[in-house]
């Protein structure tokens, strides 16, 4: 049963759009299918490699800013400009990955490392004034367009940006559900289980790993692209580690040995703070408290809650 | 030229002590419970606040201040462990994630309390030391032997005391330890109060010198781990030689190089060790 919720919400998604009518709602909904599809990508170096990485608002903010940048300042196509951002975000990736998997860096030194490499990357775009705007950032006023049987429209209003964040959603969840079901997937699991069992087994580690943070890293960096031409802003608050945490709390939410339990709790943490009316400082405090009430209490996520356990391989 | 390195010195020693008594925190409770616990931070700032409502709204003295301080923040520690940490012993991931739940409720409290507007206490012990063309604030110097004071002590009562050589024998083989009758779970609470009472008192000892804000915390916290990462985590001395080593050379390097990517060199250096010598600068291979 529990194999099919995948296919029934995304039906359900399809047809939302008949049946909602406030933008509101729209860009509630267009905000969680964006987060969700980060934290997605996130679980799969996270949930599925068994690293906690601390690199994914860099990979986001990067790519981010790299497509504003090439599309405002040097007016590039949309589309085009997505392909040097994902290069962008895929070499620091390598790098990154690169120098934390061959040092055999593992768990807290793992993700203390890739803090500090998000950290000094934050830190240059903050101080990149005359690229990067620094503190105040930059707006984003060009739109993106798609070339439809009826012609060319812009993505502006609400439910189109509605079903591009869905596309994204679908493209990311399809994209990491392809990765581990081939065997690429059975080699990240067996690092995740006993890393030295599968090094003896012949599973190269290091590779695997930087695969696995690699393609979740780009991955991010193409949501990133999208969303800052969403919002039609961009700061430097796109690379902290909060934003980071803010991942990690969804994926942890919506749970994490699954691939569809983050789509959920990216969704109803972006939703949550929206239905439930409260001042900020309130909302954080919920925040924390949610937090540490699902890893207390249901240490297997909303998602893996509700589903029977099995044995995942 | 002299008097600003002087000045830059003392300022990074202060900082430095402040960064290590925390990082002894960290260190400590990573030996005993095996989490990282980032909340540190945030009763550092606590602490802060409490001296700060203690001394200039209850019009208490400084010391009495600091005192109710600690204690407050020590059995706010008590209750967050017997609470949630109990459940996240050895268990680093979870403990992270409760540690960084605890921030955000901390600090949101905070701001909901007393709003983000800059705290200052009004000078507890204005004047400084002549000595030559130096000047040295007595307050200062006071907070600094202070902090020496308490890191020296925490490792002497480690060294001479049952409950300290429980501990690192804990540290060591936690299974021998129990049979040699320490009784596990009571060292664990013990180490995780008295880690958050330090923080306490780092942050009490702090406000008498620096504005406070609700965001102090998460700054310190990390450059504590930076420091107990600096020496070798799980090492006591080292805590403080590494807080000394990140605040003295920030306070140096910020008269001679650009200070807007301060940071990013603790950063780098930060790396660096974990990269060749993961063990820290004091440890042994």
């Amino acid at each position: 049963m529990i194999r099919f919720v995948p296919l029934a919400a995304l039906v359900c998604a399809l047809i939302a759009p008949l049946v909602l009518k406030s933008d509101s709602t729209f860009a509630i909904v267009t905000f969680g299918f964006l987060l969700a599809s980060l934290a997605v990508s996130f679980n799969l170096i996270f949930g599925f490699t068994g690293q906690l990485s601390f690199f994914h608002a860099a990979s986001f903010g990067v790519a981010a800013y790299v497509t504003a940048i090439l599309v405002g300042d040097y007016r590039w196509n949309f589309w085009l400009a997505i392909v040097p951002a994902l290069a962008v975000v895929g070499l620091l990736a390598i790098l990154a990955g690169t120098i934390c998997f061959r040092f055999k860096l593992r768990e807290f030194y793992f993700a203390v490392v890739t803090m500090a490499f998000s950290e000094m990357i934050r830190l240059l775009v903050v101080n990149w004034n005359s690229v990067t705007n620094g503190t105040l950032g930059m707006t984003v006023t060009a739109q993106p367009t798609l070339w439809l049987p009826s012609g060319s429209v812009a993505v502006s209003s609400a439910r189109l940006w509605y079903y591009v964040a869905l596309a994204l959603l679908v493209v990311t969840y399809v994209i990491c559900q392809r990765v581990l079901a081939s065997w690429i997937g059975r080699c990240l699991a067996a690092i995740r289980l006993n890393e030295q069992l599968g090094e003896t087994l012949g599973v190269n580690v290091v590779l695997y790993k930087l695969l696995s943070f690699v393609i979740g890293s780009v991955l991010a960096g193409l949501i990133g692209c999208f969303y800052g031409f969403y919002t039609g802003f961009i700061e430097p608050q796109y690379l902290s580690i909060t934003q980071s945490l803010d991942i990690i709390a969804m994926v942890l939410l919506g749970g994490v040995n699954s691939l569809f339990g983050p789509v959920i709790g990216g969704l109803v943490l972006t939703a949550l703070p929206h239905v439930i009316d409260l001042s900020a400082e309130l909302r954080i405090i919920l925040y924390g408290a949610i937090l540490i009430f699902v890893i207390l209490v249901m240490p297997r996520g909303i998602f893996g809650f509700f589903s029977r356990p099995r044995h995942v391989v | 030229m002299i008097q600003l390195i002087i000045g830059q010195l003392l300022n990074g020693a202060i900082v430095g002590a402040l960064y290590g008594i925390v990082a002894l925190g960290i260190t400590l409770t990573f030996g005993i419970t095996g989490i990282v616990n980032f909340a540190l931070g945030a009763f550092m700032m606590l602490g802060a606040y409490f001296t700060w409502y203690g001394y200039e709204q209850t019009g208490l003295p400084y010391p009495l201040a600091v005192v109710v301080a600690v204690l407050l923040v020590g059995a706010l520690g008590f209750a967050v462990d017997r609470g949630l940490f109990r459940f996240t012993r050895n268990n680093l991931v979870n403990g992270l994630l409760v540690s960084i739940g605890l921030i955000s409720i901390i600090e949101a409290s905070v701001l909901l309390t007393w709003t983000s507007t800059p705290k200052d206490l009004t000078y507890v012990l204005p004047g400084s030391l002549r000595m030559g063309a130096i000047l040295l604030p007595k307050m200062k110097l006071a907070v600094f032997a202070v902090l020496l004071a308490v890191i020296g002590s925490t490792y002497l009562a480690l060294t001479r005391t049952w409950i300290g050589r429980a501990a690192f024998a804990y540290a060591q083989n936690p299974e021998a330890a129990a049979l040699m009758g320490v009784k596990t779970d009571r060292l664990q609470t013990i180490v995780t109060v008295y880690s958050t009472a330090l923080a306490g008192l780092g942050g009490a000892l702090y406000a008498s010198l620096y504005s406070l804000e609700p965001t102090i915390g998460a700054y310190y916290v990390l450059k504590a781990v930076e420091s107990a990462i600096l020496a070798g985590i799980g090492n006591t001395i080292g805590a403080l030689v590494g807080g000394l080593i990140i605040g003295v050379s920030e306070g140096i390097g910020s008269v001679f190089l650009p200070t807007a990517f301060r940071d990013a060199y603790g950063m780098l250096f930060l790396v660096l060790i974990l990269l060749f010598k993961p063990s820290g600068l004091l440890g042994s291979k």
